[in-house]
C-alpha cells in the first residue's frame, strides 16, 4: 500500500513539470528574460569594466566573485569532509594490499624502472604542468582558469602516486597536510578582497588594491590572484582525497 | 571601515576555518584559539551592526562595487540583524562547548571538526544575511556539507543518519535550484529586490506557482517541517555531540528565514495563489505540531524527545508564516530567536550530563539536580519556555501568534497551539519530574571536582542560554519593537 502511494506520488511528481514547461521561454529566444535584462549589461561593460575579453571569466570571478569564493571553498570543505569522516575512530590500518608489498625484485634494480615511468615523470608530467600554468595565467583571456589548472595538477600528483613505488614516493603530503595546503587556497581568495577592503573599496572591489598601476591593470592583478587561489585549493583538494581514500582506515564501533 | 561589517561578519569564520589545519599543524590549540576569537570578533561585530541597523535602517552592501542586480548583495535589514546576533552567539558557544568532547590525542581530528564547526557557522550567517537567491544556495551548500560531515562524527549510527540527510538533502537542494530556475527563466535576475520588482508586474503567475511547488518542499526538506521531517531525528540524536547544540538549535531555523524570503518579500501579497500556499503551509505546521509532541512523548532518550519537540517548534514558526499578519511574524520570528536559545540550551544540558554521566536516558535522571544545580535549573528554564509559561521566551512568541491567529479569525490554529502546549506540558513534567523528585539512581560520576560541577567551558554556554531565555522573554516588546521595523511592510 505505502509503496503504491509512492510510486503514483513520483508519476505525478514527474508529470507536473513537464506541464509546466510552457512557462519556460525558447532556447536561443533573444526576447526572452534571461537574455535581456543583466546579460546585456554583462555584455556591453564586461570588457571595459573587468579588463578581461572573455566575459565569462568576468562573471565569474569579478561580477559574482563571492559566490565563486564560496564554491573554492566547497571544494574544500569536500576534502576535509572526506579526511575526518575516513579518520574518525580507527581501529587498525586494514593491510589490503600487504600481499602485493611482501613482493621483491631480485637484481637491486628499482622494480618500477620501466618505459612508463620514465615516460611519465620525464616527458609527460613536465608538459601536464606547463599546460596547467598556461591555463592558469591566460584563464582570464581564454577558456580555462583556476578550477582546470587544480584538476591539472591534481593529476600530475596523481600519476606520481601510480608510476611510483608506494614506500618511495617523490613527494609525500598525507591526507592533513594536503587539507592544509588546500585551505590556503580560498584563503588567498579571501584575502584579495581583505587587501582591497584595506585598500579603502568594499570587498573584491580590484580598482581599490592598493598598487600604483593603472586601474584596467588591478583588475587583471585581482583575477589573476583569485584564481591563484582556486588553483591551490582545487589541487589540495584532489590530493587530500586521494591520500585520504589510499591511508584508509575503518571505523566499525559506535560509543554514543 | 563600519561599512564592511557585513561581510565581515561572514568572512571571520571563514578565514579563521580555512586556517584552522594549518595552525593545529603549527601548534597543538593554536587552531582552535583562532577559530574562538575569529567567532567571538563576529559575534561582536553583529551586535554593533544591529546598533547601526536600529538607529539608521536597512543595509544594503554591494560586493565589488557593482549596482544591486548586477553584482552580489548583502541586504541587512532589522530582522537579519537580530537573528545574526542570535546566530554567532550560539555559535560562538557551541564552539567553546565543543572542546571538551574532542579526542584529545588526534590533534588534527579536533582542528577538523572545529573547522566544520565554523564552516557551519559562515554558512548559516551568510544564509541569513545574502540578498541573491543563487548566493543563498551556495551558502546552503556549505551548511548543508559541514552538516552532514558533523552529524557523521557521531559513531555509526552518526554516519548512517547523516548519509539519510544526505540523501534528502540533496534531494532539498536540487529542488531549491530548479524553483530559481524557473524564476530566472522569466525574470532574468538573480537579485531578491530586483525579482520581487519584476513579479510585482505580474503575468508571471504560472511560473511563480511552479517555483512555489518547488520552493516550499526544498525549504520544508532543509528545516525538516512535519510532512518532510523524516531524516531529523536520527540526524540530531546522532550528531557529533559538541557541534549538536548548534545543528539542533539554529540550522533549522535558517531555511525558514529564505523561506519567509520568498513567500513575503520576493512574491509579496500579491501573488494571486498567496492564500492557497499559505493554507497548504498552515496545515503541515498544525499536523506537524500535534505529530511532534505525540511522538515525543512516547521516546525515552531524552536526545530523541528534543529532536521529536523540534519537529513540533517548526511547526509553531511556519505557522506564524501561514497566518501571515505582521503581529503572527513577529511571533514567529520571536519564537525563532527564542527556540535557538531553547533547544540549544536543551542539548548543552543533555551535553553536560552525558559528559557527567555518561547517560542519555531519562530514566537514569533521578535526583540529578543535587549535582548539577545549574545545568537542572537551565533544563527548567527552557522546559517550561517551550511549555510557554510567562516570563520566559516561549509564553511570549506563543501569545504573538494566538493574537495573529486570533486577528485573522483562524480558531482552528489558536486551538491546535493550545492543545500542542498542553501536549509539550506531558512530556516536559515528565522530564522535571526525572530530574527533580524520583528516587537518585546509582550514577557513575565520569568527571569530578570539588569547586564546580562541571568545567568552565561546559557552565558559561548554559549560564549564557539561561540568561538569554529569561532575557529574550522580559524584553520582548524591544525585540519586536525592532523585528517590526522590517514586518509592518511585508504581512498581509
Amino acid at each position: 500500500m505505502r509503496k503504491t502511494i509512492t510510486v503514483i506520488l513520483l508519476i505525478v511528481a514527474v508529470i507536473m513539470p513537464f506541464l509546466a514547461f510552457d512557462i519556460l521561454p525558447v532556447i536561443g529566444d533573444p526576447q526572452s528574460a534571461p537574455n535581456t535584462h543583466v546579460s546585456d549589461y554583462y555584455i556591453e561593460h564586461a570588457i571595459e569594466e573587468c579588463n578581461s575579453p572573455n566575459m565569462v571569466t568576468a562573471v565569474i570571478v569579478d561580477y559574482r566573485a563571492f559566490d565563486t569564493m564560496f564554491e573554492t571553498t566547497v571544494m574544500f570543505l569536500a576534502g576535509l569532509s572526506v579526511v575526518i569522516i575516513l579518520a574518525n575512530r580507527p581501529k587498525k590500518r586494514i593491510p589490503a594490499h600487504s600481499s602485493l608489498k611482501r613482493v621483491r625484485h631480485s637484481g637491486g634494480r628499482p622494480v618500477f624502472e620501466t618505459v612508463n615511468k620514465d615516460v611519465m615523470i620525464s616527458v609527460i608530467e613536465p608538459l601536464i604542468l606547463i599546460y596547467a600554468i598556461y591555463v592558469l595565467f591566460h584563464g582570464e583571456v581564454s577558456l580555462g582558469g583556476g578550477f582546470q589548472a587544480g584538476a591539472l595538477i591534481g593529476m600530475t600528483y596523481l600519476l606520481d602516486v601510480m608510476v611510483v613505488k608506494r614506500d618511495k614516493p617523490i613527494f609525500n603530503l598525507s591526507k592533513t597536510k594536503a587539507a592544509a595546503i588546500a585551505g590556503f587556497g580560498p584563503l588567498i581568495y579571501a584575502l584579495t578582497g581583505i587587501v582591497t577592503i584595506l585598500g579603502g573599496g568594499l570587498y573584491l572591489e580590484y580598482n581599490k588594491i592598493p598598487l600604483s598601476v593603472h586601474q584596467a591593470e588591478l583588475h587583471s592583478i585581482g583575477i589573476t590572484a583569485v584564481e591563484i587561489g582556486v588553483t591551490i585549493g582545487v589541487a589540495g583538494t584532489i590530493i587530500t582525497i586521494l591520500s585520504a581514500l589510499m591511508e584508509r582506515t575503518s571505523f566499525d564501533d559506535d560509543n554514543d | 571601515m563600519t561599512e564592511n561589517i557585513p561581510v565581515l561578519i561572514i568572512l571571520l569564520p571563514l578565514c579563521s576555518a580555512l586556517l584552522c589545519l594549518a595552525l593545529t599543524a603549527a601548534g597543538k590549540n593554536l587552531g582552535i584559539i583562532f577559530v574562538k576569537i575569529s567567532c567571538l570578533a563576529s559575534f561582536m561585530l553583529s551586535c554593533i551592526q544591529l546598533q547601526m541597523v536600529v538607529t539608521g535602517g536597512t543595509i544594503h552592501y554591494a560586493i565589488g562595487n557593482y549596482a544591486a542586480p548586477f553584482g552580489i548583495e548583502l541586504v541587512i535589514d532589522s530582522l537579519n540583524a537580530v537573528l545574526l546576533v542570535c546566530f554567532s552567539l550560539i555559535g560562538f558557544l557551541t564552539l567553546i562547548f565543543a572542546d571538551n568532547f574532542g579526542d584529545r590525542k588526534r590533534p588534527m581530528l579536533v582542528g577538523g571538526a572545529c573547522a566544520e564547526t565554523a564552516l557551519l557557522i559562515t554558512g548559516l550567517l551568510g544564509m541569513t544575511s545574502t540578498g541573491d537567491v543563487f548566493n543563498l544556495y551556495v551558502f546552503l551548500e556549505i551548511t548543508s556539507l559541514s552538516a552532514y560531515c558533523l552529524i557523521s562524527l557521531g559513531g555509526s549510527r552518526g554516519v548512517v543518519s547523516a548519509f539519510r540527510y544526505m540523501l534528502v538533502g540533496t534531494i532539498a537542494a536540487t529542488f531549491y535550484l530548479l524553483g530559481i530556475g524557473v524564476l530566472y527563466a522569466v525574470t532574468g535576475t538573480l537579485n531578491m529586490g530586483d525579482m520581487k520588482e519584476i513579479l510585482s508586474q505580474g503575468g508571471h503567475d504560472d511560473a511563480m506557482l511552479t517555483a512555489m511547488c518547488f520552493l516550499i518542499p526544498a525549504f520544508g526538506i532543509k528545516m525538516a517541517l512535519f510532512p518532510f521531517h523524516g531524516w531529523q531525528p536520527s540526524a540530531y540524536t546522532h550528531a557529533e555531540p559538541g557541534s549538536r547544540p548548534l545543528i539542533t538549535g539554529v540550522m533549522g531555523k535558517v531555511p525558514a528565514i529564505a523561506m519567509f524570503r520568498f513567500i513575503y518579500c520576493i512574491y509579496g501579497t500579491d501573488f494571486r495563489f498567496v492564500r492557497i500556499a499559505l493554507i497548504i503551509l498552515g496545515v503541515f505546521s498544525v499536523a506537524g505540531m500535534l505529530y511532534g509532541s505525540l511522538m515525543a512523548m512516547g521516546q525515552t532518550d531524552l536526545r530523541k524527545v528534543l529532536a521529536y519537540s523540534s519537529v513540533a517548534q517548526m511547526g509553531y514558526i511556519s505557522l506564524g508564516f501561514a497566518i501571515g499578519t505582521p503581529i503572527a511574524l513577529a511571533g514567529a520570528f520571536l519564537h525563532m530567536i527564542g527556540h535557538a536559545f531553547m533547544k540549544g540550551g536543551l542539548f548543552f544540558c543533555t551535553g553536560a550530563i552525558r559528559y557527567k554521566y555518561g547517560t542519555t536516558d531519562i530514566n537514569d535522571f533521578g535526583r540529578i539536580y543535587k549535582q548539577m544545580p545549574l545545568t537542572c535549573g537551565l533544563l527548567t528554564v527552557a522546559a517550561l519556555s517551550m511549555i510557554g509559561i510567562p516570563p520566559t521566551a516561549g509564553f511570549f512568541s506563543k501569545w504573538y501568534l494566538a493574537l495573529g491567529a486570533a486577528g485573522q479569525q483562524d480558531w482552528i490554529y489558536i486551538a491546535v497551539l493550545v492543545i500542542s502546549s498542553l501536549l509539550n506540558a506531558v512530556y516536559f513534567f515528565r522530564l522535571i519530574e526525572k530530574v527533580f523528585i524520583r528516587q537518585s539512581s546509582e550514577l557513575k560520576m565520569r568527571w569530578k571536582s570539588e569547586a564546580l560541577e562541571l568545567p568552565v567551558s561546559v557552565i558559561l554556554p548554559i549560564v549564557v542560554c539561561f540568561v538569554a531565555i529569561l532575557g529574550i522573554g522580559l524584553f520582548n516588546v524591544r525585540i519586536v519593537d525592532i523585528l517590526l521595523m522590517t514586518l509592518e511592510g511585508v504581512g498581509l
